[in-house]
Formats: C-alpha cells, sequence, structure tokens
C-alpha cells in the first residue's frame, strides 16, 4: 500500500484520521484501576474520566484515532471503505505514541483509542498495532488506558499480544444478524467476529482465575441486590464454588437456553422472511455454542475448560507476557449499528442481553447510522439519524445492567418497538399497573428499582435512610428522586403524593406529556423547520384555490 | 442570636467553633459565618473570633478522638465549599456528630445532615470537573502549569488525582480565585503554597507561551465531532461554560489574552 501524498504532516494525519475514526462509538476509559507509577506516565480509574465534551455532546476520553484508513474492505456503510475517494493516511507508530503522551501530559485524554482500516491484510494490520501499543507501552513507558480494536480475522497471538498490552478489546459486531452482514459488509463473516470474541472472553476468564479473582466480570454493585438480574446466577457461582455442581451448570445453562428459545420461537413467529430466520438462528446457535465459557465447578476444571479452544496460548511476541499485565483487565465491549437494515428492537436488545450473558461483554455500543455513503442496499442519504432509538435502546441497555430487567421483559414480539412517547422503564411500569403502588418505606430492593424515576444510587439512599426513620417524599426530592415519574407509582407511609387514579390512560398520558420536551430535543436535529402554511399546516390542500384561480 | 464570625479558612472556623461552644450561649443561640462586611443585620450581635492555633488543634483533637477520623475528613471536605452557609453547617454537624458518633452522616431525617450530604456532593462533583477539564501548559519544555478558576478551594483535591496521574513529571496547578498553587516536583510528593503578588503576576504569563500540542488538540476536538449529530445544549449541560475558562479548545486565538486579563485588572 503506498501513500500518493506523502508530505502529510503529523497534524494533517491527525485530521485525516480522527475524521476517519470518530463514528466508533465507545470511548470509554473505565473498568480498571491502576494507580501510578514512578518513572511511568499514567494511571487508570475504574469510573473512567471524560475530558471534554464534543459539540455533538459526545465525551472525548480517549485520543480515538485509526492507525490508517487505508482499507481493503468495501463494507457500505463504512466512510474508509476502499470505494470511496478520500483523503488517506497512515501514522509510523512513533507518531501515535508521541501524539499520545504528549496528549496525556497535558491533560487532554486518558489513554489512547487505537483502531485501524485493514492495510494488506488483517494479520499485517494487527501486526502493526501490536507494535504501536508494545512501543507506548516499554519505549514511553505509558500506563494509562489503552482500547484496542480487534481486527476480524487477525490470527490469535496477535490478539493475544493486543490484549496483554491493551486495557479493553472490542470487535464490532456492527450488524446483529448474518444476513445483515453479508449485505453490508461482504468482506466481513459472522464467525470471524464471534470467534475473536469468544476467545477473548475465554482468555479473560482464564486471566482473572489465574489471579483469584472470579471468571465473570465485575458488575455495578447494585446488582448483588438484585434476586433476577442477567448477571445474577453467575454472581452466585463464584461463591459457591464446588458445594453448588448442579446448581452452577443446570441452573444457569437452563436459564440462558431457555431465553434464547423462547427468543427463537418469538422470531420465527414474527418473521416471515426465512432467510433472516435462518439467521437469528444462526446467531443464537453461534452464541449457544459458545455460550458456557465459565460456568464449569471448580476451578482447575474451569481453567482446563477454557483453555481447550477458546483461549489465547501464545502472545506474538513473547516479551509481551513478561510485562506481566492481565489480559485485557477492562473487559470487551462491542457496537452494533442502528437502523441501516431492519432489525427490531426486540432483536438488538435480546441480542445484546445473550451478549453480556454469554460473551460476558462489559458494554455493547449502539450507533444510530449516519448516511454517510450512497448505496442501494443503504438508506438513502438525507434519512434522520436514528437518535431517539437509540436512545431508547441505550435506556433499555442500563435496564439490563443495572436494574435487573431481561429482554424479554421490555418488549415481546407483539411490540418489537420501543415507546417513542416514553422511556421503556415507565413503559414496563404502565404494563405492570398491579404491581404498583410500592410502598418506599418497605419495598425491596428488587422493586424499588422498578419504579420509573428511582436509580441504584436513589435505592441506595434510600435504604440507608430507612435505617434511621420514616422516609417522606420531601426527603425523597432531595435525595435526587424524579417524583415527576415517581409519584404514580409510590407511597410513603401508606399516602400517595397527590390523589393519582391508578389507571394505565390516565398515567400513560401524564408521563407521555412530562416527557416530550425532552423526546422532542432529542428528536429536533432531525427535523426540518418551515413557515407555518395555512394550507399545507392544516391539511387544506393548495389545489382548491388554485383551481378556483385558474 | 450571636453571630460568631471568622476568617475565611478551616484554622480559623475551628477556633471560632471552639470559642462559640464553650461560650455556653446554648446552641440554638449561635450562629458561624466567615467575616464580610455586607448584610449585617441589626439585631443580632456579632463576635469576632481571631485564629488560634491550639484552640484549632483541640477541636481537630476532640473530632478525630470522640468522632471519628472519617467524619472529619467529611467536615473538612465540606468545608471547601463556596455556599456562605458551610461555617455554620459545620458547626450543626459537629453538634450532631458528637451527640449521636460518625453514623450520622446517614441519617438523612436531619435537615442539616440532608444539607451536609448534598454540599459535600457537590463539592465532589466540582473537584472531578477540574480533574476532567484542567489544562496543562508545557512551560521552558520542562514543565507543566494548569490555571483553573473554581468556585470552591478544591485545588489540594486535584493534588492527589495528578501526584498519581503523572508522578514523574513537573507541573503545577493555580487556583486564579484563591490565589493557592499545588506544587509537584519531579519523583517527589506534592505540595501547597499560597502565592503572593508577584508570583501570581509571573505565573499568569505562562498561557501565553506557544505550545505546539495546543494546535493539534484544537483539531481532534473540531474533527471528533460528528457533524450529524451537533447538540450545543448537550454540550453545554456536560461541559459547563464556567470551567472552560482555561481550556484552549474554545478560545480563538483573537480574544484570548484580552479577555482573561481583563478579569484580573478587576481583581
Amino acid at each position: 500500500m503506498f501513500e500518493i501524498n506523502n508530505g502529510l504532516s503529523v497534524s494533517d494525519k491527525l485530521e485525516i484520521l480522527s475524521d476517519a475514526a470518530k463514528y466508533d462509538v465507545a470511548c470509554t476509559s473505565s473498568g480498571v484501576d491502576r494507580r501510578g507509577k514512578e518513572g511511568f506516565l499514567g494511571n487508570s480509574c475504574s469510573a473512567g474520566i471524560c475530558h471534554a465534551f464534543a459539540a455533538d455532546g459526545r465525551c472525548i476520553s480517549l485520543l480515538k484515532i485509526l492507525m490508517s484508513n487505508h482499507c481493503i474492505y468495501d463494507c457500505k456503510y463504512c466512510k474508509n471503505r476502499v470505494s470511496n475517494d478520500i483523503r488517506r493516511a497512515t501514522f509510523t507508530p512513533d507518531e501515535i505514541c508521541n501524539l499520545t503522551i504528549e496528549f496525556y501530559k497535558r491533560n487532554y485524554i486518558e489513554g489512547l483509542f487505537l483502531s485501524s482500516g485493514i492495510i494488506v491484510s488483517p494479520d499485517y494490520t494487527m501486526e502493526k498495532m501490536c507494535e504501536t501499543l508494545r512501543l507506548l507501552r516499554t519505549v514511553y513507558k505509558f500506563n494509562g488506558y489503552i482500547h484496542v480494536k480487534v481486527i476480524p480475522g487477525a490470527s490469535s497471538e496477535l490478539l493475544y499480544s493486543a490484549g496483554l498490552l491493551a486495557d479493553r478489546m472490542s470487535i464490532n459486531m456492527e450488524l446483529p444478524t448474518e444476513v445483515s452482514l453479508k449485505k453490508l459488509a461482504p468482506n466481513k463473516a459472522m464467525n470471524n467476529i464471534l470467534r475473536p470474541m469468544n476467545q477473548v472472553t475465554g482468555t479473560i476468564a482464564a486471566h482473572r482465575l489465574a489471579i483469584g479473582k472470579d471468571a465473570r466480570m465485575e458488575r455495578a454493585s447494585i446488582n448483588s441486590h438484585l434476586v433476577n438480574s442477567i448477571f445474577g446466577p453467575d454472581g452466585n457461582d463464584s461463591i459457591e464454588i464446588g458445594s453448588s455442581k448442579e446448581y452452577g451448570i443446570g441452573g444457569n445453562g437452563l436459564s440462558a437456553s431457555h431465553t434464547e428459545m423462547r427468543y427463537s420461537e418469538q422470531s420465527s413467529d414474527n418473521l416471515i422472511n426465512g432467510e433472516k430466520r435462518q439467521a437469528v438462528a444462526d446467531t443464537v446457535m453461534a452464541k449457544s455454542l459458545s455460550g458456557n465459557t465459565a460456568h464449569k465447578p471448580s476451578t482447575q476444571d474451569r481453567i482446563k475448560e477454557l483453555s481447550k479452544d477458546n483461549t489465547f496460548n501464545y502472545p506474538a511476541d513473547p516479551r509481551d507476557t513478561m510485562l506481566k499485565r492481565p489480559f485485557s483487565p477492562a473487559g470487551q465491549s462491542t457496537q452494533m449499528i442502528i437502523g441501516a437494515t431492519d432489525e427490531t428492537d426486540l432483536e438488538l436488545i435480546t441480542t445484546t442481553q445473550n451478549l453480556y450473558k454469554s460473551f460476558d461483554l462489559k458494554r455493547v455500543f449502539y450507533s444510530g447510522y449516519i448516511p454517510i455513503n450512497e448505496d442501494s442496499a443503504l438508506p438513502a442519504l438525507n434519512t434522520p439519524v436514528p437518535m431517539l432509538r437509540e436512545h431508547r435502546l441505550y435506556q433499555a441497555d442500563f435496564l439490563l445492567r443495572f436494574y435487573g430487567f431481561h429482554a424479554e421483559e421490555l418488549l415481546s414480539k407483539e411490540k418489537p418497538f420501543f415507546d417513542n412517547r416514553i422511556d421503556p422503564k415507565c413503559d414496563w411500569a404502565i404494563r405492570h399497573l398491579g404491581d404498583f403502588p410500592v410502598e418506599i418505606n418497605t419495598a425491596t430492593y428488587d422493586m424499588l428499582l422498578r419504579v420509573p424515576g428511582i436509580g441504584p444510587t436513589g435505592v441506595k439512599k434510600i435504604m440507608s435512610a430507612r435505617r434511621y426513620g420514616k422516609v417522606t417524599f420531601e426527603m425523597l426530592k432531595r435525595m435526587g428522586i424524579v417524583l415527576k415519574r415517581a409519584q404514580y407509582f409510590i407511597t410513603c407511609n401508606g399516602k400517595m403524593l397527590y390523589k393519582i387514579p391508578i389507571e394505565q390512560q390516565y398515567i400513560l398520558a401524564c408521563l407521555a406529556d412530562s416527557q416530550r420536551s425532552e423526546t422532542i430535543q432529542i428528536t429536533k436535529d432531525n427535523e426540518q423547520f418551515q413557515q407555518l402554511n395555512l394550507f399545507s399546516s392544516f391539511g387544506l390542500t393548495e389545489s382548491v384555490p388554485m383551481q378556483a384561480s385558474s | 442570636m450571636y453571630i460568631y464570625t471568622c476568617e475565611p479558612n478551616w484554622e480559623a472556623l475551628l477556633s471560632c467553633i471552639y470559642v462559640a461552644w464553650s461560650s455556653k450561649r446554648g446552641h440554638q443561640n449561635i450562629k458561624i459565618e466567615y467575616e464580610t462586611s455586607a448584610n449585617r443585620t441589626f439585631l443580632d450581635e456579632y463576635i469576632y473570633v481571631p485564629t488560634d492555633s491550639g484552640q484549632a488543634l483541640s477541636v481537630i483533637d476532640a473530632i478525630n478522638t470522640k468522632i471519628s477520623t472519617g467524619f472529619y475528613y467529611d467536615l473538612s471536605y465540606c468545608a471547601m465549599a463556596y455556599e456562605p452557609e458551610v461555617p455554620d453547617l459545620i458547626y450543626r454537624m459537629m453538634i450532631l456528630g458528637f451527640a449521636y458518633g460518625p453514623e450520622v452522616v446517614n441519617k438523612v431525617q436531619y435537615e442539616a445532615v440532608m444539607r451536609f450530604n448534598e454540599i459535600k456532593k457537590r463539592v465532589g462533583n466540582e473537584a472531578h470537573r477540574f480533574v476532567e477539564f484542567l489544562r496543562f501548559h508545557e512551560v521552558r519544555k520542562s514543565m507543566y502549569v494548569a490555571h483553573i478558576e473554581p468556585k470552591s478551594r478544591i485545588a489540594i483535591t486535584l493534588g492527589g488525582a495528578f501526584e498519581d496521574r503523572m508522578p514523574s513529571e513537573n507541573w503545577m496547578i493555580i487556583d486564579d480565585i484563591h490565589k493557592e498553587a499545588v506544587i509537584h516536583p519531579k519523583n517527589e510528593h506534592f505540595y501547597m503554597r499560597t502565592l503572593t503578588d508577584a508570583e501570581f503576576a509571573v505565573l499568569l504569563e505562562t498561557e501565553k507561551e506557544n505550545d505546539d500540542y495546543t494546535d493539534m488538540w484544537k483539531i481532534f476536538f473540531e474533527t471528533i465531532a460528528i457533524k450529524e449529530r451537533i447538540n450545543p445544549k448537550l454540550q453545554r449541560n456536560l461541559y459547563p461554560i464556567w470551567t472552560r475558562k482555561h481550556a484552549p479548545e474554545f478560545d480563538s486565538p483573537s480574544s484570548k489574552n484580552t479577555a482573561s486579563k481583563s478579569q484580573y485588572m478587576v481583581d
């Protein structure tokens, strides 16, 4: 691969390659706590630190760049596809290291996010990326956060090295089904995405077990209080190693396959298209195949099981293991494109749940499709970015990870899309008015978390306050509980805040009304404003006066 | 009502509380404030208490031994806040603390405790804002200097955060509002220092030095935003304008020095 314009300065390259990387969503520096070391630069904070917010309101936490935007692939949705005529550039490893170090010292960033277009071959690209990371960690003595994208199709030795050097790895699923992937990314194959994802999961689990941690990643602390969260059974699993053999395999395996069965039932009913059904089944199968990575009862068995075929065994450079870094300590993540193909929200959120359960991903990101390229397989160029849909999916994703919800509670085959008017939690609450109102002073963690307007922090505050006396509405307000939403679903000391009829339509109308401004604000960018016109705005066609005049 | 006043610093506040407490006028008849000339009521009696480190120390000892060190940490953390009610709130918290022990911070049924927790959280958030948004500027190729303009006196919390982040660099964080600096020599512990006017005048010049990476950062900051998703309201929500004062990504080259300078002229 040669460069036509060789004389690019570093700032030119930065402009080209950050512009090319901006469509990647993940910019989190979270998941790992690491103290600074004398002689090194940097530390890492498990909550993550955002260092700026760009004009689109997205956080800038990492120096998000591509190593190169040359690419041999032709994914239809991508700006850097080989058939696009755009400015191309490639960073040298030293340039990337220098930028990272200098930006880091000025407190602009928390670390490096390195991805790349595919130069020559996946292996060649991944090797270059590993070389960069190795240089950054050893010669430049960088101890901050590194997020590395896995190039699908790269060999496992290179992925192992990358994981040993980085803090988080991610493999972009891009599209949740094989069919969509074939359609929009002809050079990628689902297997090339799921296999490394599974291997990364396995290797992370093996590394965690080896240092005495639980095989599964840590989750938000609130999950430990929940009976029924998607991370639940696995959390208990670690505590009862050995004693609950049956429970470990049977309980968890059953529940997982049960969900998937239900899911495939739903989709087979729902989708008439046979091809699609096959694709869904494929995805589900691939997941259940690789599903139970870490549910064996004894630690030794587990490691043996893991090291069979779903772990990486040898790094590309043996010196990488000598750095004594844990393998991808902040876990792995992925991202899916929303709105480019016709998946339903139900499919997306169920896939998400399966990824959390079987691959133990830390995050699944959604990227509302932004029309950059013109193609018959893609939505038209003036299609608005599906901001509200993306927002609803993130809300649902948080319900899975922090609130103990399950995908099948939020959506069903009769209702495969989220409501535009109200958020998924309110929607759930309105459909289950029988469970409400909840008495704040006696309710359990699970039930409190299901009240709209109360989040994990709020629940913890309520629980702490309950130990010392009654909780009143005044106190709730000052604890940051959103009474605007919660008032319909709670009582304090037996009384509701106002006289509210417990009636679906009424509460739905009130909630939709209170969320209208928020919904409009999210969608407003997509709206085209025009002056009010008596004829077009109020349904009168202009043809009537036209005819009269002619 | 007797209003005890003191200088706006931790030591003075503790000696003021010592004097107020031992005056035996009844807690409900006492209020603690920082010394100001404005907004005095004519119904109350104002008593100015000079700083006495002996008295302050005995209060510190009492809190640490009779309540807990954690409680003392919470109090001192809250004392960084700019809210005018903070001195009195700390007094109320100490009354509750001596009565109920360190557990009292969870008893939000008390109005003072609720307010105390709110302020503590706000200070924590403000401190975190500056961990995120303060910007170092390379000076003479050997050290990094950052200017901040916080509402509360949070500079000291930044010292610990950045010492861990950059242990082997020379750096300095200057609080332009409260005229104090956190100074960190390479591979050593950081220390605090109150700046004299002469020192401060010199340090004000640091941001004028040319730094190549500032321009690169601006390029990155601009290109990373997706045009189709521009949302200034969200950006302002997450990155408030008052925290942007020394962020290079927002200053246009022409207005930079004149704007910040005129502000200091008023001071």
